[in-house]
């Protein structure tokens, strides 16, 4: 009887590990067939992450009850992992157990408490989807969850009832009162248990099995991969994309991604860590909006694409144009993911090759392309007339060999030549020069950045305009830059030290903030109700979300919208959506504005030249009752109406 | 050593021809050779004509039409093909310099091929002052061999002023009010000759088609007059005025930027100056006419 359950045993064995491992060799070979990317480095902050995302499971506690469901079933197979081998010794010989940890009455205490959470976490799982069928679900593989669900159900429910059985059987190694549950159990199951505990035993033996080998050909993938993916995930700027090396050898230049074997080894551990959750596509204002881009989706076609071995064109034969050209860049996705899917990656590789590449892309937004290479500013306008926002303000522009001043104000391109976004940079350099800060600008030697033609995938003329610019600040010899465009923000700030352009970089709501901190500026607050639109730029990529908080509370009542901080909702303007057509399904700019109204709050504040002009429309369009305002003009205001005050 | 020349009877057409000739003896197929343009049949043409001439290269003119009737012709015939080019040098690989991104990137390619297919970029080339070069006799070819088959022409309707070549364009913005508003934008338009354009806003809230849009994401223009109606100017749609002679702006609100910027300004309401403005034409001429 021993030794035929032991022949069997290893024979179930082996035939699992076998076609396991096929499958795992195959996919290993895959993500190592993958292009290159730094991600070796920076071992302590890729160590933190695992214990904070994996074993905190920190971003899936970011939604409390499904999150919960999940770490039950995680740290439940955490704890329970020895089982499997105490069981594989129980199903050969129903008298051994594992040496020590088997005969542990702590142990038995954590399996069967562990082994409940797990049940519990199931069927929560299973309400969830069944019942409640929350719509982030839309288009993953439900089928497939099921059995998931069912196996691990049936790992746990045979794993109470050959405990039980055992316990019955006196066949228990712990003492019988540390496993309350399953002693519990055990009278019922004592009539039956001697054929209990037999099938028990090796149903969860061969269930457990199964599982194994049905995991690398599943979605549930994820359980091998996500802790590989997580460890691997970014752990500089996030707002930060990989620049492309135009000085290597041309055969090993890659363009983006035309094909799935264009993908980076990184990309390609994206899709199979994919879980199908769907928390992204819940947070994705181009799906919200109801346009053809689901984040999820998007990396489930990737995935599809890959395993498939096409070597078709990835758009648009997987993915197609549309899907590409609707993101925003926003990131709420990359911050959502539980497994560190960086999916703006994925979409910037796709622009990358269309643009560089095919030359394919909204056809609408070539004017900007155009204009950005030419005239070093998105709007086509002439350099000469980047000064006329400051026409008589007495704003010094650094001259070439002249000593930098402390701060250089960074202008950019939409404060420069918008009417509607020059009176954010009009009010800060105001406020600079009451609060007696030494400061100029570049003028006609500022260009733009190159965020826009880098997001469009253009990153030939992204990384001129780097090149150029940080030539020009450090010819400067510039230290601190003072913006108030958090887009500037993000590439001089996180982009340009791969360019040699290293500066402190700081958003002029910090600024400011320092500023009325330091009683440098001295504002008085009004009743007037403020809610405080969060760029994504600042709040999410790069986390600048209380100074923006501390000019409101300075200046006026704050008010929260229900998406806020690095929750926030996009303007519609990021990822170079600014300089195209908003074609396919309702305007994300009226959908925030609405939210904005909501509030009830008579100003709504930005912090970013794009969401000034994007909202602005959105409260015209949608005769909100709402003002747009820059914090800045907000601060002047509320500092220059104390002055009148204080004269009268 | 014949070269294939696809001739559209036009400058780049003989610039194309200097690169053809250092192929060596040009030949030529008009591009009415298949009438109407059938581009797919011309790349059939030209294939033939290329196999029964043993070609050395096919050489086409940068246009919008040569472009394409090479492209058909590369998939065709498995070929590569350099579109654009303004440089090529000789030899086994071929080395060019050829135009991408409308022109802001050069790109320099090697081509492996015994029969190169190019098109030269327009003013890359001189043109070639030489005898033209001897046609090629090309029949139509069979339906079945094609595959795009040409059902219908439709001319385009000469109705409307294009918004991109007109001199004067009436244009309105959100201070239209709505779709129907757009009657009296129209009615003036009509009495000057001119082309209907209209803001993002407009198009936006689905009163006009996007092909109407004037700005940075629609038309460029270039008008001898431009007048605005109900039009604030965000840079969004000022972007796309920037070749615009004179700016006449009617707004309600003096400080709207497009009113700070226009040579010539109304403020007031629209609804009731531009039928105002119709009116005195409609007038001026009837008093010219009796």
């Amino acid at each position: 009887m021993t030794l035929a359950s032991f022949i069997a045993l290893w024979l179930a064995v082996a035939i699992a590990l076998e076609l396991f491992s096929r499958r795992a060799l195959r996919l290993y070979r895959l993500v190592r067939s993958g292009k290159p990317v730094a991600r070796f480095d920076d071992v302590p902050a890729r160590a933190r992450a695992e214990a904070t995302d994996v074993l905190g499971q920190r971003k899936l506690l970011q939604r409390l009850v499904p999150g919960l469901v999940h770490a039950a079933i995680f740290w439940g197979f955490i704890v329970l992992f020895p089982t499997i081998l105490i069981a594989m010794i129980g199903a050969v010989n129903p008298h051994g157990t594992l040496p020590r940890l088997g005969a542990q009455g702590w142990y038995a205490l954590l399996v069967d408490v562990f082994a409940l959470a797990v049940l519990i976490g199931v069927g929560a799982a299973f309400v969830i989807r069944k019942l409640v069928r929350p719509a982030r679900f839309q288009g993953s593989h439900l089928g497939e969850a099921d059995l998931i669900l069912g196996l691990i159900a049936g790992i746990v429910l045979t794993l109470f009832l050959w405990h039980s059985s055992q316990i019955a059987l006196g066949l228990n190694d712990y003492p019988a009162a540390w496993a309350p549950i399953s002693n519990a159990l055990s009278r019922v199951v004592a009539p039956v248990a001697p054929v209990t505990e037999r099938v028990a035993v090796w149903a969860h033996v061969l269930i457990i099995l199964s599982f194994l080998v049905y995991l690398p050909y599943s979605k549930h993938l994820h359980i091998l991969v996500a802790a590989i993916n997580v460890y691997f995930g970014r752990t500089r700027a996030r707002g930060r994309l990989e620049p492309i090396n135009f000085e290597a050898p041309e055969t090993e230049v890659r363009f983006g991604s035309g094909r799935a074997s264009d993908m980076t080894w990184k990309q390609m551990l994206d899709t199979m860590s994919c879980t199908e959750c769907g928390r992204c596509q819940d947070v994705c204002p181009a799906y919200y909006t109801g346009k053809a881009l689901s984040p999820k989706l998007l990396i489930m076609a990737m995935r599809d694409n890959l395993f498939s071995g096409s070597t078709a064109p990835i758009v648009p034969n997987a993915v197609t144009d549309d899907i590409v050209w609707d993101c925003v860049t926003c990131g709420a996705c990359v911050r959502e993911c539980p497994v560190n899917i960086e999916h703006i990656d994925h979409i910037v590789d796709l622009r990358r090759h269309l643009v560089m590449v095919e030359s394919r892309f909204p056809e609408e937004a070539g004017t900007m392309l155009r204009d950005v290479d030419r005239t070093s500013n998105p709007w086509g306008r002439p350099q000469s007339d980047r000064m006329q926002w400051a026409d008589g303000l007495g704003v010094r522009v650094l001259q070439p060999g002249e000593e930098p001043p402390d701060v250089l104000f960074w202008v950019g391109c939409a404060p420069a030549f918008d009417e509607r976004a020059r009176k954010a940079a009009v009010s800060t350099a105001k406020l600079m020069q009451q609060a007696g800060v030494d400061f100029a600008v570049l003028g006609p030697r500022e260009s733009c950045t190159g965020d826009p033609a880098r997001r469009m995938g253009d990153e030939y003329t992204f990384q001129r305009l780097a090149n150029e610019n940080v030539a020009t600040l450090n010819g400067a010899k510039v230290k601190k830059i003072v913006t108030t465009c958090p887009h500037c923000f993000n590439t001089i700030g996180n982009e340009y030290p791969d360019f040699g352009g290293r500066y402190q970089v700081v958003h002029h709501s910090e600024f400011l903030a320092e500023l009325v901190r330091d009683g440098r500026l001295q504002p008085a607050a009004s009743e007037r109700t403020i809610t405080y639109h969060d760029s994504c730029y600042l709040a999410r990529h790069n986390d600048v979300r209380a100074q923006p908080r501390e000019l409101v509370a300075a200046v006026g009542k704050a008010v929260e919208m229900p998406r806020n901080r690095e929750r926030t909702f996009c303007c519609g303007a990021g990822g170079a959506r600014m300089w195209m057509e908003e074609k396919r399904g309702r305007p994300i700019n009226q959908e925030r504005v609405r939210e904005a109204a909501a509030t009830g709050a008579e100003t709504l504040a930005v912090a970013c030249p794009f969401c000034t002009v994007m909202l602005d429309d959105g409260v015209r369009e949608t005769g909100a009752k709402l003002q747009v305002f820059d914090l800045a003009t907000l601060l002047h205001e509320a500092v220059a109406g104390r002055q009148t005050a204080e004269e009268l | 050593m014949s070269v294939l020349l696809l001739d559209e009877g036009n400058d780049v057409s003989r610039q194309a021809l200097t690169l053809a000739r250092r192929f060596g003896e040009p030949r030529s197929v008009p591009i009415d050779a298949v009438q109407p343009f059938a581009p797919d049949a011309l790349a059939a043409a030209l294939a033939t004509a290329a196999d029964e001439l043993d070609a050395t290269a096919v050489v086409a003119a940068g246009t919008e039409r040569g472009n394409e009737v090479m492209a058909r012709l590369a998939a065709r015939s498995g070929l590569p093909f350099a579109a654009n080019c303004v440089a090529v040098e000789l030899g086994n690989p071929l080395t060019l310099t050829r135009l991408r991104w409308g022109g802001s990137l050069l790109e320099e390619a090697r081509m492996h091929t015994a029969l190169p297919l190019l098109t030269v970029a327009p003013h890359a080339l001189p043109v070639d002052q030489g005898p033209a070069p001897q046609p090629v006799n090309v029949k139509r070819p069979e339906e079945r061999e094609l595959a795009v088959h040409v059902v219908e022409h439709i001319q385009p309707s000469h109705g409307g002023v294009s918004l991109a070549d007109a001199k004067v364009i009436v244009s309105g913005g959100r201070g239209v009010g709505s779709k129907e508003g757009f009657a009296i934008i129209e009615e003036l338009a009509s009495l000057l000759g001119a082309a209907v354009g209209c803001s993002r806003a407009v198009t936006s809230a689905g009163w006009r088609p996007h092909s109407d849009q004037v700005g940075q994401t629609g038309t460029k223009v270039s008008p001898e007059v431009y007048i605005a109606c109900g039009i604030s100017g965000a840079t969004q749609h000022t972007a796309g005025l920037k070749g615009a002679k004179r700016i006449v702006a009617i707004n309600s609100d003096p400080q709207a930027p497009l009113m700070l910027n226009a040579d010539y300004t109304v403020t007031g309401d629209l609804k009731e100056i531009v039928p105002a403005i119709s009116a005195e034409i409609r007038r001026a001429r009837a008093g010219r006419t009796s």
